[in-house]
């Protein structure tokens, strides 16, 4: 029996001034076809990250009455609908990661997993949900990539989220574009480092 | 949840019916028409009380209807009861306990035994012979039989009547007990009896006795007998109904027990119920043993329910479901079996019913996960066993199930998911917390619920728009076969067929409206709870639902407010705002909203979005299929939309002066995609901050040619005209901003994609002050609309580019591009002086000459106001043509001033001649001389304009001189003491004082050489040099001769500056007397007179400018006195040829160049004793090298009191060979010895000092000098 396993549907960076700075999507397993394609259009993965800053207004609003949240990471944000759901992580310079995962996106064979290591069966078991910090690593590979895109010394960050005003350009860096990629490819629940 | 079956979803609650009061409304019994002839009748003899009393008792128990409120049990400790109030008059109607045996069967067996009409085993049964229990069940405990009737009546007070009115109440409830013992129903009976004592005036015992008299003769229970008292006040009804309820509740608890209890025993036997008669149609299946057990687990969940025993039943339902869906039940129903979908049924309900407990005990967690878990069972049966999920009814299905959990949720009413918390879910309960959990297992809110609901209904019209039209065909005009085979395909739980879900040719299930009705119910949730993009996200999805109805009104609703407040597009969310856009023109094209439909346009120009292929992009073209009531005119805010123009401005320089120009660049640049219509902007606003005008540049088509438009910009210069408010033949600018004086010019003002257009201007300053370009307006018009485009300026000091030309621009270093700095109108009056000295010299009167010009386009009235600044200024005077002239006041020591002297009227490019005169000042001073000329201008008479010049007037001594003053040989003799003519008469002196007498005493003569040298810093002229000698009580002095080095034709000589002129005055001085030898003081002026050398040189002009006198004092010299002195004079003469030597300065005129000769010397020794002693000298010349001598080498000379003597020696130097030693070269004109000379006072025996009085000897260290010439 096949197991379906939670995978990343896409990966966003927000800048400060709410500007989408970066979009990757990446495509689900389709038990339809059995094929690899994204779920949502690149307009609706829009859409979804643009709704997950309602949910980090509300919550930082919540976070500074509250005192908490202060390692950035909003945890789940919402659940767009039984099948993904968002998890958000600001950086103490108003940058948001956000990470939507999708509950059904890979597949285990469970023929073959029966089979094989302890990880594999792990994962297998692990398809029911996720735990609170499992998107941790995302976000720290996602922060990490981002550092290294400031220390860049021609990338302009104020370019790109002017300190006055609004907009902003997003991000044309390739390398920072493959970074996105391969955290997104990468990504398996329980996995801890990326 | 409204489409389950009415009430078998409900919340469970103890049923209480009230009889016997007026109502108002019939009772409906709720029973079927098949039923209700069978149904067990219970009725009320005595009439229904009409009081007040009662009425407010019946509202009071009505009110507390609890099937409308929150199912949780989070006031459970407040809300003492639940019931669901129903009320009857007189009369009610119970289900039959019995079903009778349909009219069809013929002979029952004897044995048969009649069954409830609600069981399967009852023919008459819709689940006979195999069902499982259905909503009728449910129905019959919820709306049909209560747990509690309370019965209500009168207790009289009337004593007369008391004991009938109680018989009569007995008898009634008996009868009503014997009635609902005979149903078979063990509902409670209650009795309230309502007093209606006016005064409570009987005792109490006798009502007490009187209730316990019917409480017996009823066989109550003493909980079941209620008293309200004839109280007016309605807290004393409301504690009554209170009570009663309360105590009422228990006994409904303990009836919904027993029922519990009854349904549990039954499921213990474990043995199968025959029915009444055996089936015979269809499979002859009876209901099975799990069948049986799920109806009766199902039994005691809904009564634990009643009982508010969520736990309970929330086992019992579980139970029943997992029996439901084993493989003994659900697995062995075929799908074709209507059984089927009702088992589909039982399972929803059960599941709902689950959920609720779960809920109910706020395991929110629990319940989103059982919520998924049942969709995840069903979905499997139904892949597995039935027609699959790739259907429209199984999307239906799945629609439905997310919008029972958006109901029960609201149902439930969570405080922690309340809109004001601002919470989108719930955090898991504690039980489950460290577990792995689907995102979806915390309980959303129930905008989610709609939302996935709305997905559902998507995807189950997409599933219904793809039935093939064979299938849409209503079966009556389908061929049979069809028929047949198109019955099993499709899953029709609880959705319609296919030919009715989207039918051929007529509407069917408008799944537009099921959409957009979850939509906006998701809207409403998320809007509730501040998730403003989520709600834009679903209006979207809504409108193009509604797009997709053709609903373009509600589109346009929908999203015109959405497009104007939303933030995606200034977030920079290009791909949303695109997809409203596109939306919102499209409805608003439908509807005719031209606005919408230009405002869309216009944003849409932006190269930020991307190109739809095949679309026009032409503005003018835009309006084109849209029908038109009126010329729309649309005003675009600044930042309102992403516009395709930007505009930027930059002045060339920091700051101009008002009254002049300053050079400004506007730019307006496009980023419309390219292969877009050019834009033709009729008019352009620039309005400034400050003083500056608005200008207005309109569009001229032929100015194609002043346009250098090539490649990215096109450059113009556009000069600027004036043009006053009210002649505006085309308001175009806002009306707000057309006040005061615009500037017009015109231009090309076709804007091509992806062009600048670049206008060069002079813009003309008029007041002083900080000026800001405010921000541009650009209008574009055509017949068929107006818009009006406000763009402001962004200033950003890296983006100063100044067009050079259309294709190369520099930067210009400008921290305030957009910003001029007015400085007040420069003053163009000008002050001059053409004549202006350097140095002005003391002594010497000053006419200064200024200019006044006035450099004014027009005359001015002027004013002049002059200020000498320095220390003690003198007094000045003013003389200005045409007016009196003006002597400046002294305000403070070190000002003078003449304030507001009247000028007249300067007329324009006319000067006028302003002398100051000053007298002339003795001391050398330094001071400012400032003019201020204030004037005013005809065309502004109110505001003053001032130049102020400011000359520095420096006044210099122009000479300075010293002084030596040399001791003479007086050639007079002496007058001697012993000469009687000498001696003063006292007589005489007391008397004739008054007449002068000729001074008779004691003369001397000296000589005072004066070198003075001009300090000015010009050659200034002098004409004469003189000394003025202050006279004295006891001495008189004169001068005798006076060398100068001035012609005497009285022209002056021209002294350069710094060179020294010499001039020597001889004195002689005499004593008044002979008696008197004391010293005299002598003061000296020396006077010089001059003029400037600019002055005209011939003599007679020099007679007309009086020329200035200097005077410089000389310091006090000292004559006479009662020491004796020795004077050393010479005289020089050739040893051939004879006469007297001549000083050194004049010898060498005599010399003869072939035969220079040794002079011989006559050195006259004076010995002059002024005293009133006798003294002895003795003179001793010691013999030198250097010369010999004739005279006395030793001598001794004696003086009488005031006398002199004078001792001579001739010299006569040697021979040149040593003069030339001592020279040191052939051609000296002279030498000097030494005589060794000592003259001493015998007396005293002391040394006097040899004084050199005249030429040839001089004194030194050593002696005294003489000077030997060479001829």
């Amino acid at each position: 029996m096949a197991t379906a396993i939670p995978s990343i549907a896409c990966l966003g960076v927000i800048g400060r001034n709410n500007n989408p700075l970066h979009t990757s999507i990446f495509p689900s397993y389709d038990a339809s076809n059995n094929s690899f394609h994204p779920v949502r259009t690149p307009l609706q993965f829009s859409l979804i990250l643009s709704s997950t800053l309602d949910v980090f207004e509300l919550r930082s609003r919540q976070n500074t009455a509250a005192g908490v949240g202060l390692t950035g990471d909003f945890g789940l944000l919402h659940a767009v609908d039984d099948r993904l759901a968002a998890y958000g992580f600001e950086t103490n310079t108003g940058t948001r990661f956000v990470v939507i995962v999708d509950m059904r996106g890979r597949r285990i064979d469970g023929a073959l997993a029966a089979g094989l290591d302890g990880r594999d069966k792990r994962l297998a078991g692990a398809a029911a949900g996720l735990r609170e910090g499992e998107m941790r690593p995302v976000f720290k590979a996602m922060q990490l990539a981002y550092v290294k895109l400031l220390q860049n010394p021609f990338f302009d960050p104020d370019e790109h989220s002017p300190p006055a005003g609004q907009g902003g350009a997003k991000i044309t860096n390739k390398k920072f574009a493959a970074d996105m990629r391969r955290i997104g490819e990468a990504w398996t629940p329980g996995i801890t480092n990326l | 949840m409204d489409e389950y079956p009415a009430g078998s979803l409900d919340h469970s609650i103890p049923y209480l019916l009230t009889l016997g009061t007026r109502t108002g409304t019939p009772y409906d019994s709720g029973l079927s028409a098949a039923l209700k002839e069978q149904a067990v009748l219970i009725r009320s003899e005595l009439p229904p009380l009409e009081s007040d009393q009662a009425q407010a008792l019946l509202r009071y128990i009505q009110d507390r209807d609890a099937s409308q409120i929150p199912c949780n049990g989070r006031d459970a400790s407040e809300r003492k009861y639940r019931f669901r109030i129903k009320s009857a008059e007189r009369s009610l109607l119970l289900p039959p306990r019995r079903a009778r045996l349909p009219e069809g069967i013929e002979s029952p067996p004897p044995s048969a035994v009649l069954h409830s009409p609600y069981s399967p085993l009852s023919p008459i049964s819709s689940l006979y012979p195999d069902g499982l229990i259905d909503t009728q069940w449910i129905r019959k405990h919820q709306d049909l039989v209560p747990a509690v009737l309370l019965c209500c009546y009168t207790l009289t007070s009337d004593p007369s009547l008391a004991t009938l009115c109680d018989n009569q109440i007995k008898t009634d409830v008996n009868n009503i007990r014997a009635l609902l013992s005979q149903s078979g129903y063990k509902t409670r009976l209650a009795v309230v009896l309502l007093s209606d004592h006016v005064s409570p005036s009987s005792s109490i015992d006798g009502v007490q006795d009187r209730l316990e008299i019917i409480r017996r003769g009823c066989g109550l229970d003493s909980k079941a007998l209620f008293l309200v008292p004839s109280s007016n006040s309605q807290e004393e009804l409301e504690r009554v109904a209170e009570n009663m309820l309360t105590t009422l509740y228990v006994v409904s608890v303990e009836y919904y027990r027993d029922l519990g209890r009854h349904s549990r025993k039954k499921r213990g036997r474990g043995i199968v119920p025959q029915p009444t008669i055996p089936p015979t149609s269809g499979t002859s299946q009876t209901l099975s043993l799990a069948g049986w057990n799920v109806r009766y687990d199902f039994k005691s969940a809904v009564f634990a329910e009643f009982r508010l025993e969520m736990d309970v039943a929330l086992r019992s339902y579980e139970q029943a479901y997992e029996n439901l869906l084993s493989s003994e039940l659900m697995e062995l129903i075929p799908s074709w079996n209507p059984r089927w979908n009702e088992a589909r049924f039982l399972a929803d309900v059960i599941a709902v019913r689950c959920l609720r407990c779960l809920l109910w005990n706020a395991q929110h967690s629990a319940a989103a996960r059982r919520w998924l878990s049942h969709r995840e069972r069903i979905a499997d049966f139904v892949d597995r066993r039935g027609r699959g999920t790739n259907n429209y009814g199984w999307e239906a299905w799945e629609a439905r199930w997310a919008i029972v959990m958006a109901d029960l949720i609201d149902k439930i009413d969570i405080p922690e998911l309340f809109p004001v918390t601002l919470k989108l879910y719930l955090p898991p309960e504690k039980s489950i917390m460290g577990e792995r959990l689907q995102p979806w297992e915390l309980l959303h809110h129930p905008g989610y619920w709609y939302r996935l609901a709305a997905k559902h209904l998507q995807a189950r019209k997409a599933f219904a728009h793809s039935i093939p039209e064979d299938d849409r065909r209503s079966p009556s005009d389908s061929p049979a076969s069809h028929v047949a085979k198109s019955a099993f395909t499709y899953d029709t739980y609880m959705c319609p067929d296919p030919y009715e879900e989207y039918p051929l040719g007529r509407q069917g299930v408008n799944h537009a409206k099921m959409i957009t009705d979850c939509l906006m119910r998701a809207r409403a949730e998320f809007l509730k709870r501040r998730q403003t993009r989520y709600a834009a996200e679903v209006s979207l999805e809504c409108a193009r639902e509604l797009a997709m109805a053709d609903d373009w009104q509600g589109v346009l609703e929908l999203l015109r407010p959405m497009w104007k407040e939303l933030s995606f597009r200034a977030e920079g969310w290009i791909a949303i705002a695109e997809e409203i856009n596109w939306a919102l023109r499209t409805a608003a094209a439908e509807v005719g909203d031209a606005e919408s439909v230009l405002l869309a346009d216009w944003e849409l120009l932006s190269r930020d979005f991307a190109k739809r292929p095949n679309w026009h992009y032409d503005i003018t073209r835009s309006l084109e299929d849209v029908t038109l009531t009126s010329k729309p005119n649309v005003s675009i805010r600044d930042g309102q939309l992403v516009s395709f123009m930007s505009a930027s401005f930059l002045f060339q320089s920091e700051e101009g002066k008002a009254g002049q120009n300053v050079r400004g660049q506007l730019s307006i640049k496009s980023n419309a995609h390219l292969g877009s219509a050019p834009v033709v902007l009729s008019t352009v606003y620039l309005s400034f901050d400050g003083s500056l005008d608005g200008i207005i540049l309109r569009h001229h088509d032929n100015g194609r040619t002043a346009l250098q438009s090539q490649g990215k910009a096109a450059l113009a210069t556009v000069s600027l005209t004036r043009q006053a408010d009210g002649d505006g033949s085309q308001p175009a600018a806002p009306a707000e901003i057309s006040s005061g004086v615009t500037l017009v010019g015109s231009a090309d003002l076709t804007l091509r994609p992806g062009q600048a257009l670049v206008f060069n201007m002079q813009i003309p300053l008029r007041e002083p002050g900080e000026t800001r370009v405010d921000s541009l307006t650009v209008n574009v018009g055509s017949e068929t609309f107006d818009l009006r485009q406000s763009l402001t300026f962004q200033e950003r000091g890296n983006t100063n580019l100044w067009y050079i030309s259309p294709s190369n621009t520099k930067y210009v270093a400008h921290p305030q591009p957009l910003v001029v700095r007015v400085l007040p109108r420069p003053p163009k009056m000008e002050v001059r002086c053409p004549a202006w000295k350097e140095q002005y010299y003391t002594d010497e009167p000053m006419d200064l000459e200024f200019e006044v010009e006035n450099g004014e386009d027009i005359e001015a009235l002027a004013k002049l106001d002059v200020v000498l600044f320095g220390e003690k200024p003198p007094l000045f005077t003013t003389s200005i043509p045409e007016h009196e002239d003006q002597t400046s006041s002294s305000i403070r020591s070190e000002e003078t001033r003449i304030s507001g002297a009247p000028m007249g009227t300067i007329g324009s490019l006319k000067s006028l001649t302003v002398r100051i005169r000053l007298p002339p000042i003795e001391r050398s001073s330094r001071y400012d001389l400032t003019l201020k000329v204030t004037y005013f201008l005809p065309t502004n008479p109110g505001t003053p304009i001032s130049q102020t010049a400011v000359f520095q007037l420096n006044v210099v001594n122009p000479f300075e001189a010293n002084y030596d003053f040399l001791p003479r040989v007086h050639p007079d003799p002496w007058p001697s003491l012993f000469d009687p003519d000498n001696i003063a008469l006292p007589i005489t002196s007391d008397s004739d004082d008054v007449t002068p007498q000729p001074p008779s005493g004691i003369s001397q003569a000296w000589s005072l050489v004066t070198r003075y040298a001009s300090f000015a810093s010009e050659p200034l002229r002098v004409t004469d040099v003189d000394i003025v000698i202050q006279p004295s009580a006891t001495s008189r002095c004169a001068t005798t001769t006076k060398y100068t080095n001035i012609p005497t034709s009285g022209a002056g000589r021209l002294v350069n500056p710094k060179t020294i002129e010499e001039a020597t005055f001889d004195l002689s001085a005499q004593k008044l007397t002979v008696d008197d030898r004391s010293h005299a003081p002598l003061d000296i002026s020396l006077i010089i007179k001059w003029t400037r050398a600019d002055t005209p040189t011939n003599p007679a002009a020099l007679t007309t400018t009086t020329p200035n006198t200097t005077s410089l004092p000389i310091p006090r010299f000292t004559l006479f006195g009662t020491e004796p002195r020795v004077l050393a004079s010479v005289t020089h003469r050739r040893r051939r040829g004879g006469g007297s030597g001549s000083p050194p300065t004049s010898a060498t005129t005599t010399t003869t160049p072939s035969a220079p000769a040794i002079p011989l010397i006559t050195l006259t020794i004076t010995i002059e004793n002024a005293s009133n002693h006798f003294l002895t000298f003795g003179l001793a010349m010691e013999p030198s090298e250097a010369f010999a001598f004739s005279g006395p080498k030793l001598t001794t000379a004696s003086l009488l009191p005031v006398s002199r003597r004078a001792v001579e020696y001739r010299l006569l130097p040697f021979d040149l060979a040593a003069a030339a030693a001592a020279g040191g070269d052939g051609r000296v004109d002279g030498w000097w010895i030494r005589p060794g000379l000592v003259v001493r006072d015998k007396y005293f025996q002391k040394v006097l000092r040899v004084i050199a009085a005249g030429e040839g000897v001089r004194g030194g260290k050593e002696g005294f000098e003489v000077w030997v010439p060479r001829f």
